[in-house]
């Protein structure tokens, strides 16, 4: 699986976070969801456009337990500066999941820096009252995964790295509604693109609304037939839509394709 | 929004409100075009061979028809979506169903419905939110992939007829419930921007049914707490169907009311049971949609259809059956197992086959059945 992207460590805030890269142009930083950094063919799809950045985000993964970071500011603020380690001033910004609400609180603490923001069936708000559901590992793959036949779920996890990053996610996900978010987000004039699978058996794909009810810029897009994991489900689809928009921004709207049969 | 199934695990669908007791009976409306001359038993039909004056009629009687179908107590009209034929001439159901809803005033309008694949599902959702709220609520939706001949109407490729209706409807039922324009991102269907107006009176949205025997559609239906509707098959044919759908419904936490399983079938009523009989002599003797050979047969391997998963000939090659046949009181046992072995709440019934150009034998039929059938159905 994309073999063109290399592995990097860069410093921030005591953290050493682990990192993948490839390609060329326009950055685009990617931040995981709770299941840790995994790369998609949507990411190889993505670097033949844009020089793809996705962090592991401390905590995650190999990387040693991460009991210092109190909240998703403060994560979004050492993702921050791990951007800045890499010389990367501006640039599109891509979160997943749990990583879609870190890179919500990015866009507010440092709005110059973010051209644009996609957010992956972002897990940031949450239907009020229950509880986000959990299961068994296959379970939680069905949930995750309508096409498994196109990537794998992932193995179950080591119960070792599960030990750690459960209560790393649980202390940064904050309820389901944050108000804290929430009241910044009308503030938030950053050009947003929210994509949820229509089959997504984790966060409602229904939440996409509230995204776009709140944020001033926000384009909501449906991926028929995706589950949570939109881009193992259809990386192809969804690398269209998130190249299109990060490269015309609202204007994506506007039609390209060609319809001419012969001349 | 009551409407949106939420997925997850986090809320279910709110539950539906049916009358459990009722038997509903639909009248197919198919405008009946009687023409001046013999057609050619050909499916696609010269256009030549139309006679205006008599096409001009046809909807004329269909108005006075379903004006009298409804006097009789009949619950719904409902209207299909055929192309290139005398048969059933009604290509944009949209349009009749329109027409129809603007000339009576309290039956039902069910629209059985646009052919999804190779429609703009977002037009189909706006036209049907449009009759809905024109009609006052009195729309009723079924939604289908189409018979084989069809895909030969807008060179939709037959192999991909399946996967478009799934995908279209799914899109139909998101464009009428999502309160913010939203993009759609699909297989077969792209929309940057999907945010219609009006929305559907009823809500969430009208009534609606997946049409169709198969384990897809069956499915689809039971996914998306949808009606199931099923044609012209043996009551065990069909019955295995709507078993199948009702178990896909029971697997999904829910079990749909009797309303929301439609069964559309012929039938043949007079005075007695001989009578009747000498009726289904007289009626044409030929497949629905006569294809030239080659063409038949390069479809019979290219489009796959089932019952319940169970393969079937995409092509019917002779007359569609009649299931309901015989004097009152045998329809009425008839009527009776069909309840029992199909599970049907609705019966779209065909007094006379579609393609029968004998409007006055029609009528009477119409006449015996709302006197000696239908007060003695609605308990069943």
């Amino acid at each position: 699986m994309a073999p063109a992207f290399s592995e990097g460590h860069v410093e921030a805030d005591g953290f050493r976070i682990r990192y993948m890269e490839a390609g060329e142009g326009t950055p685009l930083v990617h931040f995981h969801g709770a299941g840790g950094l995994r790369l998609t063919p949507a990411h190889d799809l993505l670097r033949r456009r844009f020089r793809v950045v996705a962090f592991e985000m401390p905590g995650f993964g190999a990387s040693p337990d991460n009991t210092r970071t109190r909240s998703m500011p403060e994560l979004a603020s050492t993702m921050a500066t791990a951007a800045t380690q890499l010389g990367l001033a501006r640039f599109n910004l891509m979160g997943t999941s749990f990583g879609a609400k870190t890179a919500l609180w990015l866009a507010l603490q440092a709005p110059e820096r973010v051209l644009a923001l996609v957010l992956e069936a972002p897990a940031a708000i949450r239907p009020e009252g229950g509880e986000p559901p959990s299961g068994s590992p296959e379970e939680m793959a069905r949930r995750l995964h309508a096409h498994p036949e196109r990537l794998a779920p992932i193995p179950a996890p080591d119960p070792a790295i599960r030990a750690k990053t459960a209560p790393l996610v649980l202390r940064l996900r904050g309820p389901n509604r944050d108000p804290d978010l929430e009241s910044r987000l009308p503030g938030l004039s950053t050009q947003t693109l929210v994509l949820f699978g229509t089959v997504d058996g984790v966060i409602p794909p229904e939440m996409g609304r509230v995204y776009k009810e709140l944020m001033p810029n926000c384009h909501l897009v449906l991926v028929y037939d995706a589950a949570h994991a939109i881009s193992s489900d259809r990386p192809e689809a969804f690398a269209e839509v998130v190249e299109d928009f990060l490269e015309r921004h609202e204007a994506f709207i506007i039609s390209r394709a060609e319809t001419v049969i012969h001349p | 929004m009551a409407g949106a199934a939420v997925r997850g695990g986090w809320t279910g669908p709110p539950p539906l409100a049916y009358d459990r007791r009722v038997m509903k009976v639909s009248f197919f409306e198919t405008g009946r075009y009687a023409s001046p001359r013999t057609l050619p038993p050909e499916w696609p039909m010269p256009p030549g061979a139309y006679d205006r004056e008599a096409g001009a009629q046809a909807y004329q009687r269909m108005i006075q028809r379903i004006e009298y179908v409804e006097e009789i107590g009949f619950d719904w009209v409902s209207v299909s979506e055929h192309h290139y034929s005398a048969r059933i001439l009604t290509p944009a159901p949209i349009v009749s169903a329109s027409f129809i809803a603007a000339r009576v005033q309290k039956i039902k309008i069910a629209l059985l419905g646009p052919i999804v694949p190779y429609s703009n599902p977002v037009r189909v959702a706006e036209e049907l939110a449009m009759l809905d709220t024109l009609a006052q609520g009195r729309l009723v939706v079924g939604l289908l992939r189409g018979t084989s001949n069809e895909s030969l109407t807008y060179d939709l490729n037959p192999q991909e007829a399946r996967e478009r209706t799934d995908e279209g409807m799914e899109l139909i039922l998101r464009a009428w419930t999502e309160p913010q324009p939203f993009g759609w991102q699909g297989r077969h269907f792209r929309y940057r921007t999907v945010s219609i107006w009006p929305r559907p009176l009823q809500q969430p949205h009208p009534p609606t049914y997946a049409l169709g025997t198969s384990r897809e559609s069956c499915e689809f239906a039971a996914r998306h707490r949808l009606g199931c509707g099923v044609s012209y098959g043996s009551f065990e044919a069909v019955g295995r169907a709507t078993r199948y759908y009702r178990e896909q419904c029971a697997r999904h936490g829910w079990q749909p009311a009797p309303e929301q399983i439609i069964y559309r079938a012929n039938m043949l009523l007079a005075d007695t049971d001989e009578e009747a009989q000498e009726l289904l002599r007289r009626q044409p003797d030929q497949a629905p949609f006569t294809m030239r050979a080659g063409v038949r047969e390069a479809l019979m391997k290219l489009d796959a259809r089932n019952i319940a998963g169970q393969a079937r000939s995409p092509i019917v090659t002779g007359a569609l059956p009649t299931t309901f046949i015989g004097s009152p009181d045998t329809v009425v046992e008839q009527v009776r197992r069909c309840r029992e072995e199909v599970g049907a709440g609705v019966l779209d019934l065909s007094l006379q086959m579609p393609g029968a150009s004998d409007p006055d034998c029609l009528m009477r039929s119409l006449e015996l059945f709302g006197r000696k059938v239908l007060p003695r159905i609605r308990d069943i």
